[in-house]
């Protein structure tokens, strides 16, 4: 997977204004799981159009050409095994040159300082986890999502879903003075400057889930910080406990979209066709009139016919454990749904850019996700194991989307498909 | 056409494996309403190539009680005239999610082929893997393929592949109302089966009152006492024939309805496992779903047991053949007789009224005598009528010869609230003369 960056408006010699642009990259590769398509969905309803969707190669190479880095949730030490010791260090160079980390749930753990490896090639930002211990404490309420080791000791959840937060800073002008937002096995956070702390956990509610007993999890969340801003160099971490970029609450997006546009000061986008920070990019297609129709078509079929059988799987009481993250069969649906929702716009618009490389990947790995989603609904009917082929299917689901969410955002942002302007 | 449509009309030649879409306008729906009023419409302007049409009512898979039902138009093989065929069970609204209202079949497949109806997607599929197997293989080999236990068939079995005149087409593994032979014009055009399955939203005017209405009516027909029945033996009692309760009884398992249907038309036999255990079946088929009044009446005048009565419908039903003609043609009154009879009959069964409407459904009213004086003249142009309505918009059509309560009044309250288009009697009245003609 080449990097490549979508440039606003940059695309050709017509153009005759500048807009200034923040160039995002969202971490997509080894370790994630899917709430990187809730930044997708984010950054998309806020018109941060300018996006690269990584993986860890991607990320190894460098990140010279971003302003910001967003890495969600998924299994905090795959994503560091998967980014490795060059990642570290690309993420490191980032920052230290300027760059805005912002990292949500497991991406809020990578960064912290840890003797855990591999979580110790990054050791960034000086955060104490308060839902760390050595002996793990009675749950009131069984789950498979109840903690997950971390070396010697555990990392436990005290609640999971919604919980409110209270602004604590006044750094930022445009911070909610209380907003919601879901926990699903982020950090409850200390750090010795308070100054750095924009948000602590403040409440629960009545939509919260309390898998230890509320006097425990309110000893370990309550006032402890859910959101952190942490500087280094010449740029900052953000992390976030809680996933503020869950489409159901808005009010925690917009706090997410206003942080970027005030910490980020993106380069000018020049009026010469975009010049890519690239590597390896396979040439760039149109695709208008029939076959831009066969191609979506083709897209659409797959998808449909994934999303049959993801649906039949929801009704079996089966899920995997891959690496240290249960994956339950709705979230199959997740990457097949956020790319569904999009196909209407891409019916309707005229022409598709797609890099050659990609439409061969959508159309190869469409393919594969639906026969391995067959064949993973016969294994588990007749009783074999699934693990393996589920493991493949999510793997793929990563890389489909990542190519979809390329093409997507290359087309939405290309100057034929833009709005005409208002009078 | 905004509301309570997908807005679009399939086209699709088997001859030259094109895919066409078509919008379905607001005018043809301002113009014909829906179900068989667009059905015909549509069958007439690709008469010329011997289409088959399956449509949606216009209510079809909304809150308006009991509107479960598509309709096959085409042109009956066993009588040559233009016939109206109901899709039951779940088969109708599964035609509305997958993403289309109306589908124009045109032409002959070159090889046998299927088609999978998705989601907005049309494909036309090699059916090599189950031409020459039954109806059930046929829909569990596609439901195993494509992973869904839920997937909703049209299907042909061995009587629609050799082109019996008596070939009936199925719904998933059952019987189905089709006494016209479309069975054989599936199979005439190399088309096995048609597969569905969707996730669509249909979208309507005004839900909240569309909705709320919708459940002011389902009062008024909860009123009714004949809802503490249930059943297709309840169905031939109210009728006035054969007493079919005790003979049915001993191998009844349950009753189930369609979609949104308040009565329960449907009765699950168990022939081959006690249907009075109440646990998870260890026999692979134990029984048959069944709606075919008339096919059990004949089979019980023929001298069968209940079970074997059951026995043969599970064998037309895989065979995919109307059972009804299966008994009356073949005079055979053993079930081995009469299986082994499939391939050999001859003759043909009576029609009602014009012949435009199955004859599966009783040509009088069930329950209820809708202010009918009893004169046979007027009950059959009551019961065109009906079945003509109830095709139109997409009505269970038993329940609606059962329900005074779904008007002709509250049908088009129902679809002009859900379509912001003002349809009134006058188009009502017109398109049922235009479909009746």
């Amino acid at each position: 997977m080449s990097l490549r960056l979508l440039c606003l408006n940059c695309a050709g010699p017509l153009m005759t204004t500048t807009k200034v642009i923040s160039k995002i990259g969202i971490y997509a590769g080894g370790g994630t799981s899917h709430s990187w398509l809730w930044f997708v969905d984010l950054f998309e309803n806020k018109g941060l159009h300018t996006l690269a969707f990584l993986n860890e190669n991607d990320v190894q190479k460098g990140l010279d050409d971003l302003d910001v880095l967003v890495i969600s949730g998924g299994d905090t030490f795959a994503v560091a095994e998967a980014l490795g010791p060059s990642g570290a260090d690309s993420i490191g160079k980032f920052v230290h040159r300027g760059g805005l980390y912002i990292g949500s749930c497991a991406g809020a753990y990578l960064p912290m300082k840890s003797s855990k490896k591999p979580l110790d090639l990054f050791n960034f930002v000086d955060v104490k986890i308060t839902n760390l211990s050595k002996i793990l404490p009675a749950t009131v309420k069984e789950s498979l999502k109840f903690c997950t080791s971390y070396g010697c000791d555990f990392i436990f959840h005290p609640v999971r879903e919604e919980i409110s937060m209270k602004s604590s800073n006044s750094v930022l002008p445009f911070c909610p003075l209380t907003f919601t937002a879901p926990l699903y096995g982020g950090p409850g956070m200390t750090v010795t400057d308070p100054s750095l702390v924009l948000a602590t956990y403040h409440e629960f509610t009545t939509h919260t889930s309390f898998l230890v007993s509320e006097a425990l999890a309110g000893e370990i969340l309550l006032e402890k910080a859910a959101v952190v801003r942490v500087p280094m160099g010449k740029g900052l971490f953000y992390l976030f406990g809680p996933h503020l970029e869950h489409p159901k609450y808005p009010l925690a997006n917009q706090f997410v979209s206003d942080i970027i546009r005030w910490e980020t000061k993106p380069l000018e986008c020049p009026e010469s066709p975009a010049s890519f920070s690239h590597r390896e990019i396979t040439p760039l297609k149109e695709l208008s009139g029939k076959k831009k129709k066969t191609f979506v078509m083709d897209i659409k079929r797959e998808l449909s016919n994934s999303r049959i059988v993801a649906v039949n799987l929801e009704f079996l009481p089966i899920r995997w454990m891959i690496g240290k993250k249960v994956y339950e069969p709705e979230k199959v649906r997740v990457f097949l749904e956020s790319m569904w929702s999009r196909i209407k716009s891409l019916e309707r618009i005229d022409r598709l850019r797609v890099f050659s490389g990609d439409l061969e990947t959508i159309r190869a790995v469409s393919i594969k996700v639906t026969q391995g989603l067959r064949r993973l609904k016969r294994a588990v009917d007749d009783n074999q194991d699934s693990l393996g082929e589920a493991t493949k299917i999510f793997s793929w689901l990563q890389q489909l989307s990542m190519a979809f969410y390329t093409m997507y955002f290359f087309t939405l942002t290309h100057k034929d498909n833009q709005p005409p302007p208002s009078v | 056409m905004e509301y309570l449509s997908t807005e679009k009309i399939l086209i699709i030649d088997l001859a030259s494996s094109a895919v066409e879409e078509e919008e379905l306008e607001e005018s043809l729906v301002s113009e014909k309403i829906g179900g068989i009023g667009i059905t015909k419409y549509l069958y007439e302007k690709f008469e010329n190539d011997d289409p088959i049409v399956i449509g949606c009512g216009l209510l079809t898979g909304t809150t308006y009680p009991a509107s479960a039902s598509g309709v096959i138009t085409a042109k009956s093989p066993a009588t040559g005239k233009l016939a109206h065929c109901p899709i039951t069970y779940k088969v109708g609204v599964e035609i509305k999610f997958s993403g289309f209202d109306y589908i124009v079949i045109k032409g002959s497949a070159a090889t046998p082929s299927y088609l999978w109806i998705h989601d907005g997607v049309a494909d036309i599929c090699d059916a090599a893997d189950i031409w020459g197997k039954d109806v059930w293989e046929s829909t569990e080999f596609l439901r195993e393929l494509v992973g869904d236990d839920l997937l909703q068939t049209i299907m042909i079995g061995p009587a629609g592949e050799k082109q019996s005149d008596y070939a009936q087409v199925c719904y998933n593994h059952w019987n189905s109302p089709d006494r016209f032979g479309f069975g054989k014009a599936f199979g005439t055009k190399n088309l096995k089966g048609v597969a569905f399955r969707g996730m669509g939203l249909i979208e309507c005017a005004d839900v909240e009152d569309y909705v709320s209405r919708s459940l002011e009516i389902l009062k008024e027909v909860k009123a009714n006492d004949f809802l503490s029945k249930q059943g297709i033996a309840e169905l031939a009692s109210a009728i006035g024939e054969e007493n079919l309760t005790d003979w049915l009884a001993p191998i009844t398992h349950r009753h189930s309805a369609d979609y949104f249907t308040p009565y329960a038309t449907i009765t699950a036999l168990f022939m081959d496992e006690d249907p009075k255990i109440v646990e998870e079946t260890k026999v692979a088929e134990p029984g048959i779903l069944t709606s075919d009044i008339y096919a059990l009446i004949a089979l019980k005048k023929a001298g069968f047991s209940a079970e074997d009565a059951g026995r043969l419908l599970r064998e037309t039903a895989k065979y995919g053949i109307d059972p009804l003609a299966v008994v009356e043609l073949s005079g055979k009154t053993s079930l081995d007789d009469c299986t082994a009879a499939f391939d050999g009959l001859s003759g043909s069964l009576a029609l009602k009224g014009k012949g435009i409407f199955s004859s599966w459904c009783p040509a009088r009213p069930i329950f209820n005598d809708f202010g009918l004086s009893g004169d046979d003249a007027e009950a059959i142009a009551w019961w065109e009528r009906r079945q003509a309505v109830a095709g139109i918009f997409g009505i269970q059509p038993l329940f609606a010869l059962m329900c005074p309560e779904l008007s002709e009044e509250n049908m088009l309250e129902l679809a002009s609230l859900g379509t912001e288009i003002d349809l009134d009697q006058d188009l009502l009245d017109a398109v049922v003369a235009y479909v009746c003609d």
